[in-house]
């Protein structure tokens, strides 16, 4: 049990120090912002012209 | 990096000629902000200009002084500056260039001052025809013009240099980002070279009656769209290369960082059509090939968006930082240098997505002179561009006057960059908001008739007032930092960050310094846009217009 435990922690850890999950998110965040955005005043556009 | 002639120190001669730029820069900021807090003041409708000072003699001083000196100035001091670090300090003949060059822009700058002020040249930053300003306007421009090119001719020379000395090797990332620039600059100030000496200046001396209206504002924008870039890269230079020396990582690709500069020189040119998609005359095809070309640049402002994160992130986890995000915490808040311009790159966010929404063709209707794009260029420019500048002299000033940055002046430094923030989330918040609702920007106060409509904007007016208050005295703040750095505060060593690779053994390919390469396919892309449009404007003009003066 204790054996187990040991190895999970060390696997994250490794995972941990190299990812580059946290620039994933915020690249999606801003591709996201962008979107919204876009298709904000894409309605507006339909609705004035 | 073999062989680094990395210097620890850039040469007081040459701290010299760059300080010489950045004071008239700073001079600017203060004339271009107190113009500015007038321009809030006059649209909120409480206030009148006084002694018959027109509205628009003011916002052209606004838009000259901030948009074309500051960034000007600045720019080529700050240039001056990497490449006397990274590539080693200029020969006597180079500086010698480069003083040639600043006093040629000075000259030329005070004279389109002067014009403005004795309001002979209330013709907006843009110097649209017809609107017609003196002669002597248009030869200051001129100058303007021919003294950068003499400063980029320096450091031209100084690049050149370092590849005699360096065979086969690539040049510093700095360096090499300088160069691109100064590159740019040169292919795009063409242009306007072109209006103004072909154009402009002859009808502004009454040598020609009239002139082609379409053609001098297709030459502006075909200079205008690269402006921006030539803003923003300096900045894009902080950002890659500087930033993560400061917060003590690494630059996360020098290959990418270089690709991505290389992409802007490629894509930052044949796309001026996307400030005219609502001017007759260019036919929609076109338009629209340019506004394709501009979704290109989309790329590398991904790229650097990544980059930035990466860099962050990998640093933030060298620390042993834990989660999704854990890595932000471990970011140096307390240290100016990083979060002023760290505040520049979160503006960038909404000033990147305002502006995909602006080159979408037909969209642009729905923004197009109207008080958005004023909120979106001062995201940008007044934002990103702007304290990251800010952010660059808190180290910069110190390192050529041998000062340093005291704690004091950092808090200082801190509490600008939060004004700052505060003041432009109200001021371009509210310009955003108001611009949707239809109201136009380059306009003074005015209830337009008591219209229902115009009567919806005065609340955001109001708002841009107070954020707009707020700004100026995150100006006044600034200025009294810069005069502290530069005379004031106590002797010393500031160092001059410059950041390495992540990967340092990994080189970017050579092909990335092959100028006839790259100036090449910018001139065939410049070719493709533009010729035929060109022939069109010119083939089918309608009759020439005489010159306004409406002031
Ligand atoms: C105190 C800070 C500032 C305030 C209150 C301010 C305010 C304004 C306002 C209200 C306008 C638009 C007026 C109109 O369209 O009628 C304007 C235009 C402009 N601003 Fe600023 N601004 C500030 C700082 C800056 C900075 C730092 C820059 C550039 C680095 C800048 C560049 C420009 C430019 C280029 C224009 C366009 C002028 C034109 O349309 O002809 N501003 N500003
Ligand atoms: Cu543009």
């Amino acid at each position: 049990m204790a054996k187990a435990e040991l190895k999970s922690k060390t696997k994250t850890e490794i995972e941990d120090s190299s990812s580059l999950k946290g620039t994933l998110a915020s690249v999606f965040f801003v591709g996201f912002f962008i979107i919204v955005l876009w298709i904000g005043v894409y309605f507006l556009y339909l609705d004035r012209f | 990096m073999i062989k680094s002639p990395l210097k620890s120190k850039v040469d007081p001669r040459d701290g010299k000629l760059a300080m010489a730029h950045l004071y008239v820069a700073f001079i600017a900021l203060l004339v271009g902000g107190l113009a500015g807090l007038l321009q809030v003041l006059v649209r909120s409708g409480k206030f009148q200009l006084p002694a018959g000072i027109g509205y628009y003699q003011i916002l052209t001083v606004h838009g000259v002084v901030l948009g074309l000196v500051l960034t000007t100035f600045f720019i080529m001091g700050f240039q001056l500056s990497v490449v006397s670090k990274t590539a080693g300090t200029f020969t006597d003949k180079q500086r010698t260039v480069g003083w040639i060059g600043f006093w040629i822009m000075t000259i030329g700058t005070i004279a389109a001052a002067v014009m403005i002020l004795l309001n002979k040249a209330s013709v907006l930053y843009t110097f649209y025809a017809p609107l017609q300003a003196h002669f002597i306007f248009y030869l200051g421009l001129t100058l303007v013009v021919v003294g950068s090119w003499t400063v980029g001719a320096a450091i031209i020379m100084k690049y050149a240099e370092w590849r005699r000395a360096n065979p086969g090797q690539q040049s510093p990332l700095l360096t090499f980002m300088a160069l691109v620039n100064t590159l740019m600059w040169i292919v795009a100030t063409i242009g306007v070279a072109a209006t103004v000496l072909i154009q402009l200046l002859p009808w502004s001396l009454g040598w020609v009656d009239t002139v082609n209206v379409a053609v001098s504002r297709t030459l502006f924008w075909y200079f205008g769209h690269p402006l921006v870039y030539f803003w923003l890269l300096p900045a894009y230079m902080v950002w890659y290369a500087i930033i993560p020396k400061i917060i003590g990582g690494k630059i996360f690709s020098d290959s990418l960082a270089r690709m991505s500069f290389i992409l802007f020189l490629l894509f930052s040119i044949p796309v001026g059509f996307h400030h005219q998609l609502l001017e007759p005359g260019i036919d929609a095809a076109w338009k629209f090939l340019q506004v394709v070309l501009t979704f290109a640049v989309v790329i590398p402002s991904l790229m650097t968006a990544f980059s930035l994160f990466a860099s962050f992130e990998t640093f933030g986890r060298s620390k042993g930082a834990k989660g999704l995000f854990g890595w932000l915490k471990k970011l140096p808040w307390g240290d100016a240098r990083f979060t002023v311009p760290f505040i520049g790159m979160v503006a960038f966010i909404p000033a990147g997505a305002g502006g995909i929404v602006n080159a979408s063709h037909q969209m642009n209707q729905v923004i197009h002179n109207t008080i958005w794009v004023t909120g979106h260029f001062h995201l940008t420019v007044a934002t990103a561009v702007v304290l990251t500048f800010f952010g660059a002299a808190f180290w910069l000033v110190p390192h050529l006057t041998g000062r340093k940055l005291t704690k004091k002046m950092n808090k200082l430094a801190l509490i600008q960059g939060s004004l700052w923030a505060i003041g432009m989330t109200f001021m371009s918040g509210a310009m955003h908001a108001a611009g949707l609702l239809g109201a136009p920007r380059r306009s003074a106060f005015s209830d337009y008739g008591g219209s229902a409509q115009a009567a919806e904007w005065i609340p955001y007016q109001i708002a841009q007032a107070v954020g707009g208050s707020i700004l100026f005295i995150a100006i006044i703040l600034m200025l009294y930092i810069f005069i502290n750095l530069a005379f004031f505060a106590p002797k010393g060593e500031q160092e001059f960050p410059v950041g390495e690779a992540l990967h340092p053994e990994e080189k970017a390919p050579m092909v990335f310094e092959n100028w006839k390469l790259w100036l090449g396919i910018t001139v065939l892309l410049i070719l493709f846009a533009y010729t035929i449009p060109f022939i069109d404007l010119i083939q089918n003009a309608p009759p020439g217009s005489k010159g306004f003066k409406l002031w």
